[in-house]
């Protein structure tokens, strides 16, 4: 018996119902992270230089270790990573200063009006200002040629006032980012900040 | 019983219409590559959406690989969720006959991936979701070489239906209306 010749073809009705399902239930996930404010995995990196500035961070599960990474200038540049377990911050304010094509700088701000909560927290920064206290700081050195681990700094808590961080990369396993104003503002010249 | 009749015919219209348009892309295939052949067999566009889908999510966790492939980490999902839509989206070439199941569990892990890989910056999600949906509206028909009218236009993957060449109007009827 000849069975034929096998062909195929796209349902139209099909695929319209299955697109339609998959994007209500892609809507109904970003309203739900929208409307709380969540985010997972956030990273923020590889653009260079950005200012990290707040009134007051409280963060538990602290852990500073030697970093090399890179940064807008140089491929592998000398700096901190800070690892916060569970912070919250107060009067966040990132930002960030782009050259437009045309010459002009702007400078993109993210501002958190409200506390944001921060769930692993990862940052590189090569440049710190700000006043830190810490509860049960200790420091542990290893012989080992390996730079992340022959000296690491912990605390089980740490508090954070006025700071004013230059921050190269930034990663958050989950942040609450409630009351968030973002908006762009033209400037003269961008901020620049030397390590003394 | 006017109402009926027309009606009957209609559908016997848009059967005819269905199987020469299937007639007609067999008679272009006859004469084509051996690639456009094994493309017409399978879900070609959703599976390559799928696999494309697969490569954006995986970028970000990619990019995150010093702490991606910490187990827990929500990274480390991200990068889960993207071989896992690279995967669906290379079986979808080899296994066409499970497109539907395949296409609906890359929907679901590219809406997935904004945990852990923020989706490829959304893009990645929107491709998987295209992709299976492509998977999912996709089918394969069989037409025999003799026949002469639209019974004989049947789908080989519903078992004993296509062995015994069975008609099955209503799913053409339905498929053909989509058309």
């Amino acid at each position: 018996m000849e069975t034929g010749k096998p062909i195929g073809r796209t349902v139209k009705k099909k695929f319209m119902a299955a697109l339609c399902a998959g994007l209500l239930a892609l809507g109904g996930m970003v309203t739900v992270f929208g409307m709380t404010g969540t985010a997972f995995a956030l990273p923020l990196g590889g653009m260079g230089d950005f200012y990290v500035q707040f009134d007051k961070l409280e963060g538990s599960g602290f852990q500073l270790l030697p970093q090399v990474g890179e940064t807008g200038d140089s491929d592998a540049s000398p700096m901190v990573r800070n690892k916060i377990e569970e912070a919250t911050v107060y009067n966040l304010h990132i930002y960030k200063d782009l050259k437009l094509p045309t010459g002009k700088w702007i400078r993109i701000n993210i501002k958190g009006t409200e506390p944001t909560k921060i769930k692993g927290l990862i940052q590189d920064a090569r440049f710190i200002e700000a006043n830190l206290q810490f509860n049960n700081l200790g420091i542990h050195e290893q012989n080992t040629n390996d730079y992340t681990k022959n000296w690491t700094q912990t605390a089980d808590t740490v508090t954070i006032t006025n700071a004013k961080i230059v921050t190269d990369y930034l990663f958050q396993t989950m942040v609450n980012l409630q009351g968030a104003k973002i908006s762009i503002e033209s400037i003269d010249q961008p901020e620049t900040t030397e390590s003394p | 019983m006017g109402d009926a009749a027309a009606k009957a015919e209609k559908k016997q219209e848009r059967l005819e219409k269905a199987r020469a348009k299937l007639e007609k892309r067999l008679e272009k295939l006859e004469n084509a590559g051996k690639f456009k052949a094994w493309r017409s067999r399978r879900p070609f566009w959703g599976a390559t959406f799928s696999v494309l889908a697969g490569l954006l999510i995986l970028y970000i966790p990619i990019q995150l690989y010093a702490i991606a492939f910490v187990p827990g980490s929500f990274a480390f999902i991200g990068l889960l969720f993207g071989v896992l839509v690279l995967i669906l989206g290379v079986l979808s070439y080899i296994f066409p006959q499970f497109s539907t199941v395949l296409g609906v569990i890359t929907m679901f892990l590219s809406i997935l991936s904004i945990m852990g890989a923020l989706g490829g910056f959304l893009l990645g999600t929107i491709l998987g979701l295209i992709g299976g949906a492509l998977c999912i509206g996709w089918e394969e028909h069989v037409i025999a070489p003799d026949a002469n009218g639209p019974d004989q236009m049947n789908r080989p993957d519903k078992g004993e239906k296509a062995k015994t060449n069975l008609i099955d109007t209503s799913e053409v009827a339905s498929s053909s209306s989509s058309s």
